[in-house]
């Protein structure tokens, strides 16, 4: 399955091998931590245990910077 | 009021379909959207947005900071904690404008000042703007005519400036977005070399003496997630990317090492910081509080812990480089 993300200001597509994708797997798969990332699924908050999509808008935001 | 403890068994992560807590408490079902572990709080929307207002105004006064009657100049980076910190304070009634210092890094200035404006415009208060290339020179430049790591010149520019600035523009406070995750960052990295220098001034307040004005960190108990949440939440837009020169900061090493340690054990980044806060930093101050006095700086007059200002001597060093802007 493919997933249409925004991240970081940018669009990139991340390719699952598994048909049950889940807002975890996509913080998995950009090597993120939900310590300090999260997932917005249409406009909201996703809990990490969430469907998505390939139809979902989704995008992530990592917390985490330098400074 | 009390609210009723997330069970055990609900720790970690926020499940699908979770309440929000002070809802539930109240006799509603709104559904939760974020999960606080070592608050033990699953919060709605509405709720989480004064959960954190709340606790920035309880930090505020804890630390006594300021009041309503002091003027506050905000540092602004176009970063989401500034600008969250900046959304705050106007929200809480303080009289709280920005600052942003124009770095001249390309297309990453660019960006960040824009959108600073922008956010500027939203909450209708003013953002005093200073570009780094008329002062001095803008950090490429820096960066390229002395051997200081680009990240420590761009620290003693934004201190000098603010500092410099906020007392001409007739402000008494500045404000600055640095976070929890930030603090135990730089407490980390200071306690593993026990640099005592630096131990001595980590504290969230730094009172107003010899020039310098009062300097304090009104988020330092919020998570940098949450000040993410936070400016999700209120539609605050930020610059999203790092700037190119902060790759490979140590100090994003150490928050990824202490979100581990977070993550297995909530609670403990707090803990560190408020403790050492609590039991460490009066040790340390008493003991070598009197090491370090503060002088005027024979060329600019500023305030500065050696005869010629950190600023000034950067300045030197770009002229003498002949590298030009």
């Amino acid at each position: 399955m493919e997933i249409k993300v925004k991240y970081r200001g940018k669009e990139q597509v991340l390719r699952f091998d598994k048909e049950k994708v889940t807002a975890s797997d996509i913080l998995k798969a950009l090597g993120l931590s939900s310590e300090h990332a999260f997932v917005a699924k249409n406009g909201e908050i996703a809990s990490e245990d969430e469907i998505i999509s390939p139809e979902d808008s989704i995008k992530v935001v990592n917390a985490i910077s330098g400074g | 009021m009390r609210y009723q403890e997330v069970k055990k068994t609900e720790m970690g992560k926020l499940k699908k379909g979770s309440r929000c807590t002070i809802c539930k408490a109240k006799g509603g079902k709104e559904k939760a959207v974020v999960f606080l572990p070592h608050h033990r709080l699953a919060l709605c929307r509405d709720h989480y947005i004064q959960w954190f207002e709340k606790r920035v105004e309880k930090t505020i006064k804890e630390f006594r900071m300021f009041s309503k009657k002091d003027r506050i100049l905000v540092a602004v980076s176009g970063g989401k904690d500034s600008l969250t910190l900046w959304n705050v304070l106007t929200k809480l009634g303080y009289e709280a404008d920005g600052f942003y210092i124009d770095l001249g890094i390309d297309q990453y200035s660019e960006d960040s000042k824009n959108l600073s404006l922008r956010f500027s415009e939203r909450i209708g208060r003013p953002l005093h703007i200073i570009s780094l290339k008329d002062e001095i020179a803008p950090i490429p430049v820096i960066d390229k005519s002395t051997n200081k790591p680009a990240c420590s010149a761009c620290g003693t520019a934004k201190r000098y400036y603010m500092n410099r600035y906020a007392k001409q523009l007739g402000y008494n406070i500045i404000a600055t977005g640095h976070n929890l995750d930030d603090e135990v960052a730089v407490l980390f990295g200071n306690t593993l070399h026990w640099d005592i220098k630096y131990l001595k001034k980590q504290y969230p307040v730094l009172r107003e003496e010899g020039g310098f004005i009062r300097k304090v960190k009104p988020l330092c108990k919020i998570t940098e997630k949450e000040s993410a949440m936070y400016a999700f939440f209120n539609d605050i837009e930020y610059i999203e990317y790092e700037c190119p020169f902060s790759e490979g900061a140590s100090s994003i090493e150490y928050k990824e090492i202490l979100s581990k340690i977070e993550e297995k054990h909530p609670g403990t980044k707090l803990q560190f910081y408020t403790n050492f806060l609590k039991n460490m930093y009066p040790i340390i101050k008493e003991h070598y509080e009197k090491e370090s006095q503060i002088n005027i700086c024979k060329i600019c007059g500023e305030p500065s812990f050696s005869d010629i200002c950190g600023m000034c001597r950067l300045k030197k060093a770009v002229e003498k480089s002949g590298v030009h802007n």
